[in-house]
């Protein structure tokens, strides 16, 4: 079924909130390119032609790359091993491998930089510019694919690979012709998250000083006041992620065409691990050290420092951030819904250009979509201007991407059947998404929120601009100290950050549980 | 139903009639909120007046105004650099202001009289006590690539480049010294194969640890260091140089404030003893009024003020200063 003007109708309950979100979401590329028109012809010349770009371009794509090819080590062979195997304890280790999701980049940053080198307290060279930055971003993005990946392994058909093997081929050739086909829609999906990350980070990269097309964008805000060439760079960014997304889909698509159904869903047997699994543990063990217990370790041991006097901005923090970030893991994920339908349900080149724009928005560097926001409101909704429904808004249409890959890996799950017999028994089509869709799909709706969560909760540009006057969230708190360079100050609404997230990654492990 | 109206109506009044009578002020600030909000509060225990205040860097503060444009509700801006305050300025942001505040301050006062300075930083030289004598540090920075290079630095110097205040200060070399004379010193500093680091914490951490043995910093850095029981030098050049460039924060009203009032009551309280004597003891920075009691770490006001050269603060060239850094592939 393609979007065919009869269908019109009885899909317009998606269609209008999926248009006005694509809206929302493309307001800020027409601030981008308001901004970048000012520029002066000649000006603009020396801009578009600085050999600069050139090494950014360079920097920023051996950077995808190397962290494209990191995670995928840690994550396709951590994720067979906690799914696929009869390792023990892979359920408790699979939430370990999650957490760090619940680490802020610029943490995680902080921490290699206070660990390594002289005076640190790890016995290790400090790692910096593009090692650091691989090392850093890998470790705190790994978990996206390996979640990903995971939700693929569990839904693999066992019988193909079983094939394989019954036509001759090693398990390791089975596994390579008949499995690995399977994972890669999962593959890509983990990739496109991993690498949007990977392009838009400035904390990480500014810390660690390697630059990149964001940081160089952050700098010309920062450093040069200059909006026009900070706006030449994001959509310099943008035609980089642009293509990235265009990548993805084509690749995606031809996937999906050569692709054959599943048959019933049996069981895969667990792959016996005998004297490898002490080897499994020990992989397993390099990033929960790395990315979860080292930087606990360090802001335990900072925090300890914190004089007591202030625990009571700790909690008003505390209530700020979860009081902004809930409403907006509801709304994304009110967002995302009709977006994933119409791109599943009823793919067209229209429906697919609206969900590569969710992601586009993804992209926006967060300062620039912050100010657009304020350009855009006070023009149009002043009287939204500084409150929180406004900053929620504006933080759904941020993080709306990172629920659209769950909501619509599960809406790959639910059979169109069911919904095509209850149309059959007289349901509209919105009626048969909520009668019979939804109550199937809602896990994935939850793991959707649950990272919209973990991403409002750890953001920084958007709340700065746009909360209401006072409002301090924990991640206001942590900038306003770190820009003082008072650590021990700012490790304690760190520590909440990471607590708070926390609570959200049982929410991610617990709705990879199928219907 | 009526009865709820009327109700309704009653507690609409109240509400009214409450925000009639407190005083309210919008401030945008660009200096740390954990560093200044003890300050604020003090402000409103005496005054009565509400502050609300937007916290973020001076850019952030200084694109929001332009894009909030005429629509803005901020009151006072804040800044952390006499650059950002004299771009706003520039920008036709803030509102001329009156020669009862600008006279408080014993220097620094803007050419465009649009906002008033608060407090001033240095820059400082900051070394390793066990490595060098203070008397054989150079004289000015601009013989600090010689020095280094005689006494063997390559790759022990570090350096801030991204970072606002040494951008200021190349723009001041500019303005001092030209832009040729600039360009050989960016360039002999860079044949020394300085470490870059992304905030001066880092870099006075590394020279503490040993990485690094000297870098150009803000003298409060240092203080800072020194408080928390570290051994750290620090070293002031001749008087005049660019390398003691001063580093001017202050405030200013904007145009499209509707509280002058109590926008000129918060300025004036910037600069009263008590808030002064704030900024000396919490943040370590030099006071600009007379009758604050100074810290051991810190100059005599007097000297502190002859440290500097004396430029436009306002008009340092600071594009100048951020091309000629793209163009030497150093930012």
């Amino acid at each position: 079924m393609t979007l065919r003007l009869p269908h019109l109708p009885g899909l317009l309950p998606f269609l209008v909130p999926a248009l006005l979100t694509g809206g929302g979401v493309a307001l800020p590329l027409l601030y981008l390119l308001l901004r970048a028109l000012e520029a002066q012809p000649g000006a603009l010349q020396e801009i578009l032609l600085r050999p600069k770009n050139l090494v950014l371009l360079g920097n920023t794509l051996t950077l995808l790359l190397g962290v494209l090819l990191l995670t995928t080590l840690l994550a396709l062979p951590l994720a067979f091993l906690t799914t696929r195997t009869d390792l023990k304890g892979k359920r408790f280790l699979a939430t370990l491998l999650t957490l760090p999701l619940a680490i802020p980049g610029y943490v995680g940053a902080y921490v290699l930089l206070a660990a390594t080198g002289p005076g640190g307290f790890l016995p290790l060279p400090r790692l910096e510019g593009y090692w650091g930055a691989l090392l850093v971003l890998s470790f705190i993005t790994y978990p996206y694919l390996f979640l990903s990946l995971r939700a693929a392994f569990l839904g693999l058909d066992p019988s193909l690979e079983e094939a394989a093997r019954t036509l001759g081929l090693s398990p390791f050739r089975a596994f390579l012709k008949a499995t690995f086909p399977q994972l890669l829609p999962a593959l890509l999906s983990g990739y496109l998250v991993v690498g949007l990350h990977a392009l838009g980070d400035f904390g990480t990269v500014s810390l660690l000083r390697y630059e990149t097309f964001s940081y160089a964008i952050y700098l010309q805000y920062s450093a040069a006041f200059d909006r026009v060439y900070a706006a030449w760079l994001a959509l310099f960014l943008l035609l980089l992620t642009g293509g990235l997304l265009l990548l993805e889909g084509f690749l995606l698509r031809r996937l999906f065409l050569a692709r054959t159904g599943k048959g019933a869903g049996r069981r895969a047997r667990a792959v016996r691990l005998g004297a490898l699994a002490p080897w499994a543990y020990l992989l397993a063990l390099l990033p929960v050290l790395l990315a979860l217990l080292l930087p606990l370790y360090a802001l335990v041991h900072l925090a300890s420092r914190f004089p007591r006097e202030n625990l009571q901005g700790l909690s008003e923090a505390f209530f700020h951030s979860a009081l902004a970030a809930a409403p907006t893991a509801l709304l994304a994920v009110g967002m995302a819904l009709p977006i994933a339908y119409l791109a599943v349900r009823h793919p067209s080149p229209a429906s697919r250009v609206l969900e590569r724009l969710a992601y586009l928005g993804y992209a926006v560097p967060p300062l620039a979509f912050a100010l657009a926001w304020v350009f855009f409101s006070l023009k149009s909704l002043p009287f939204l201007y500084g409150s929180l429904p406004l900053l929620v808004l504006v933080l759904s249409f941020h993080f709306l991407a990172e629920s659209l890959g769950p909501i619509r890996g599960a809406l790959h799950q639910v059979p169109r059947r069911l919904e095509e017999a209850a149309r059959t028994l007289g349901e509209t089509p919105t009626g048969a998404f909520f009668r019979v869709t939804f109550p199937l799909l809602w896990r994935g709706a939850a793991a959707g929120g649950a990272l919209a969560f973990i991403g409002a909760v750890k953001e920084l540009p958007i709340t700065l601009l746009l909360a209401p006057m006072g409002y301090s969230t924990l991640a206001t708190r942590v900038f306003g100290y770190t820009q003082e360079a008072m650590f021990a100050e700012a490790a304690p609404f760190a520590l909440l950050i990471v607590l708070l997230s926390a609570a959200f990654v049982g929410v991610l492990l617990w709705s990879e549980r199928r219907f | 139903m009526r009865r709820r109206t009327i109700l309704t109506l009653i507690g609409l009044t109240i509400l009214n009639l409450s925000l009639a009578q407190t005083q309210t002020l919008t401030v945008y600030s660009g200096r740390g909120q954990s560093l200044v909000e003890p300050l604020v509060k003090q402000f409103e225990r005496e005054t009565g007046i509400r502050v609300q205040v937007r916290y973020g860097t001076d850019a952030q503060i200084l694109a929001a105004l332009q894009e909030e444009g005429g629509r803005s509700p901020a009151d006072v801006f804040w800044g952390n650099t006499s650059g950002a305050l004299g771009r706003a300025a520039g920008l036709g942001l803030l509102r001329p202001l009156g020669d009862s505040l600008l006279k408080t301050p014993q220097a620094f006062a803007p050419a465009s009289r649009s906002w008033v300075p608060v407090t001033l930083r240095l820059r400082v030289l900051a070394y390793n006590p066990q490595k060098f004598k203070p008397e054989e540090l150079p004289p000015s920075i601009l013989d600090l690539p010689r020095f280094a290079r005689e006494k063997g630095l390559g790759g022990r110097v570090g350096w801030t480049p991204t970072y606002s205040s040494f951008q200021d200060m190349v723009a001041g070399m500019i303005a001092l010294h030209g832009e040729a004379k600039t360009r050989a010193w960016l360039e002999e500093m860079k044949a020394l194969a300085p470490k870059a680091y992304a905030s001066n914490p880092a870099m006075l951490d590394a020279i503490r640890a040993g990485e690094v043995d000297l870098g150009s910093t803000n003298h409060y850095y240092v203080v800072r260091f020194r408080r928390a029981g570290y051994q750290l030098g620090m070293h002031h050049f001749q008087d005049g140089d660019v390398g003691n460039l001063a580093l001017v924060t202050g405030a200013g009203i904007l145009k499209t404030s509707k509280n002058l009032g109590n926008a000129t009551r918060f300025l004036t309280y910037l600069l009263s003893p008590k808030a002064q004597q704030y900024f000396v003891g919490n943040v370590g920075e030099y006071p600009l009024v007379k009758g604050v009691v100074t810290d051991p770490n810190l100059l005599p006001l007097e000297e502190a003020l002859a440290k500097s050269p004396r430029l436009d603060f306002e008009k340092l060239p600071l594009e100048q200063a951020l091309r000629l850094l793209r163009e030497l592939g150093i930012l």
